[in-house]
């Protein structure tokens, strides 16, 4: 067994809803924390949430959360035995890893050599190739120019996905149509990959068609014990980013979930693997299966698999940190339907924009079934600085169409304002008949664009055109009748007659033909 | 009675309405040539509920200035609600497309990825003039109409503040 101390104070290396998830669970389990914060996020909500909190610098990530030294420095000054890193930002850094354990702290994830062995794709998709898991064709190793990314594309066939050797959550990914596109995406995908990876080596793959991107959870622990945890289905991507996410996936039937799972496990033992995990997985229209990628660390969807689980899968990663064993793969049991959708600050009327601002009014959706993981509050301002992602609304019910009818009403109650967010957005795709069928794929988002942005249902307009017009003439008269207070002490207490009649005074103080 | 004009779809569509205070609460709101009796009642400041005879609709407002995103369930109703006397003294004929020089400003604050356009090399609309890189992607800003470019301001890693000029196309 594990020689493993009990964690007593553990330090949240990232912000925004995921650092607030995080330290939730450890408040549950008593577990004191630490929080870090950049300058733009002195008022963030995960501050609040933790126990302490250590500025770490300004606000460009590149000089705060992701500068290990100064999140060493943090956990040091506090005391804290753990670090949890969150999703993005040095959660897949193998050095980052190492040098939270060489520091005597205990990193909440997997060992550094699993990491470095998914982290460069390349070097990944060769050793799940030895392993025998099935993988989709493209080059061997990152590719050195567009010379020869235009070779080896001539080779495995047009259209390719340009991708990041160091990459993850679309950041660096181009599908590139014909040799024509290939120099302008090629530049683009690698100055976002410098920019978000720093490591700027890009590699290209097949781009398959009719594909569904499907993901196993997968859990492991110290003594190597491992178990699959479901699938998710993340087919509604825009721009290669996830927007949609459910569990169970339509295309998966027991037999298929079972190889699956199996395939991933083996994926995740060939790197010796501890701690949560997600193999992503190609289903192709014949229902063949093709390795894309391991996610060495939790994903941004995992409350998809916790409400078909009913676990909690921070809390298993803590334990499994301190040296618990993992439960046995019998006795999961996976039931209903859970979909989740990611509300982000963006303007889909302008293109996604990101939008950001002071948000200044804010309701969150309740009832059964739902849950928000949100990490803003009503005051917040959403910077410029970090991804837009605001909250994720997600929805349990037994069934799959009670579970989108679920959300759809979630999304319903879910108000924004101050920054334009992708609410309408998600409803019209949850509504939209290819998803409510269940038959849709990666290019559902571009396929449907025109349907997913549309204009607002006539028989809301009208009760949107009555509230716009009874808003308007309450504000005038506030404004009337504040105007004829201030001028009311001189005229005194007679003069208060009517507030038509003070509107009136009013709007002929302005200039107007009342 | 107050008469106001909404313009929706970005100013293509016009509606106008009238409203009355009937009673404390109640408004009687003329919209395509019907009386819509509304109680209308504001528990707080961003929200409206409405109750129409026994229909019942919360209405939210996110107000700037004149411009208002009414929602209504989970649909978003963009438009601008403005006085209908002052629409009429303001109103000036506006040309259906953009017309003289057209700016090409920064949505938000980013940093410049690559400038696609030089000055005086002749654009279409809807051609990629300059790509600016915000919340780590990459936002393409196209041009607004056929013509030149008469002016850039900007060159690739530079950082730039939201509404910044960047170029202009005549």
């Amino acid at each position: 067994m594990s020689p493993k101390k009990p964690i007593q104070k553990l330090l949240v290396a990232n912000r925004g809803e995921i650092a607030v998830r995080v330290l939730r669970t450890c408040r549950e389990m008593g577990i004191a924390t630490v929080a870090i914060y950049s300058d733009a996020d002195r008022g963030a909500l995960h501050v609040r949430s933790a126990d302490e909190a250590v500025h770490i610098g300004p606000s460009p990530a590149r000089e705060s959360y992701l500068v290990a030294q100064r999140i060493l420095d943090a956990a040091r000054r506090t005391g804290a035995d753990a670090i949890h890193p969150g999703y993005g930002f040095l959660s897949e850094r193998a050095d980052f890893a190492r040098a939270v354990e060489a520091a005597g702290i205990t990193f909440v994830g997997p060992r550094p050599e699993s990491i470095d062995a998914m982290g460069v794709k390349t070097a990944a998709r060769a050793r799940m190739a030895a392993a025998g898991v099935p993988t989709v064709p493209g080059s061997a190793a990152p590719v050195a120019d567009e010379a020869e990314a235009r070779a080896v594309a001539d080779r495995i066939g047009w259209p390719v996905m340009i991708k990041a050797a160091a990459g993850g959550g679309g950041k660096g990914m181009k599908r590139c149509e014909r040799p024509g596109d290939l120099p302008a995406l090629w530049q683009s995908a690698r100055r976002e990959a410098a920019s978000a990876f720093g490591d700027d080596r890009l590699y290209l793959e097949k781009a398959l068609d009719q594909a569904r991107h499907v993901e196993i959870q997968i859990f492991a622990d110290e003594d190597g014990n491992t178990i699959w945890l479901g699938e998710r289905e993340c087919s509604v991507q825009r721009r290669h980013q996830k927007v949609i996410e459910e569990s169970p996936s339509c295309v998966v039937d027991d037999r298929l979930r079972e190889g699956m799972g199996e395939v991933a496990v083996r994926a995740a033992r060939a790197v010796g693997y501890r701690g949560a995990g997600t193999v992503e997985l190609l289903v192709d229209a014949s229902r063949g299966f093709y390795f894309l990628e391991m996610n060495t660390r939790l994903q941004v969807e995992h409350p998809v698999t916790e409400l078909t689980t009913g676990l909690d899968l921070v809390r298993m990663q803590l334990e499994v940190a301190q040296g618990a064993q993992i439960p046995s793969q019998d006795q999961i049991v996976r039931r209903g339907h859970a979909i989740e959708a990611r509300v982000y600050a963006e303007d889909p009327a302008r293109g996604f924009l990101p939008s950001p601002g002071k948000i200044t009014y804010l309701r969150v959706p309740g009832g059964p079934g739902v849950r928000d993981d949100s990490g803003i509050y009503e005051g917040w301002i959403v910077s410029p600085f970090y991804d837009p992602l605001l909250s994720k609304v997600v929805a349990w019910a037994p069934t799959r169409t009670q579970a989108i009818e679920r959300l759809l009403r979630a999304l319903g109650e879910y108000v924004v304002h101050g920054v334009a967010t992708n609410v309408p957005y998600l409803a019209a795709a949850l509504d939209h008949p290819a998803f409510r069928s269940g038959e849709y794929d990666t290019s559902f988002c571009a396929r449907y664009a025109q349907e997913l942005v549309r204009p607002a249902d006539p028989r809301l307009e009208e009760a949107a055109l009555l509230a716009a017009a009874i808003d308007a003439h309450r504000r005038e008269r506030e404004k009337a009748e504040a105007l004829a207070a201030r001028g009311g002490l001189e005229r005194g207490p007679s003069s208060s007659t009517s507030a038509w009649a003070r509107l009136g005074r009013a709007r002929a103080l302005r200039g107007g033909d009342a | 009675m107050s008469e106001y004009v909404a313009l929706l779809d970005g100013g293509r569509r016009e509606e106008p309405l009238g409203v009355r205070e009937t009673a404390p609460g109640v408004y009687a709101v003329t919209l395509r040539g019907e009386v819509h009796v509304v109680d209308g009642y504001a528990p707080d400041a961003a929200t409206l509920s409405l109750l129409l005879d026994t229909a019942s609709r919360a209405a939210t407002l996110d107000r700037r200035g004149a411009s208002v995103r009414v929602r209504v369930g989970s649909a978003v109703l963009p438009l601008e609600i403005l006085d209908a006397r002052r629409l009429r003294t303001r109103r000036a004929p506006r040309p259906a497309r953009p017309e003289g020089r057209v700016a090409v400003t920064a949505p938000l604050p980013g940093r410049i990825a690559r400038v696609l356009a030089r000055v005086g090399e002749a654009v279409s609309a809807g051609q990629a003039l300059v790509v600016l890189e915000a919340l780590q992607m990459e936002n393409e800003l196209r041009s607004p109409k056929d013509g030149t470019v008469v002016e850039l301001h900007v060159q690739e890693g530079q950082s730039v503040e939201g509404n910044a000029r960047l170029c202009a196309v005549e």
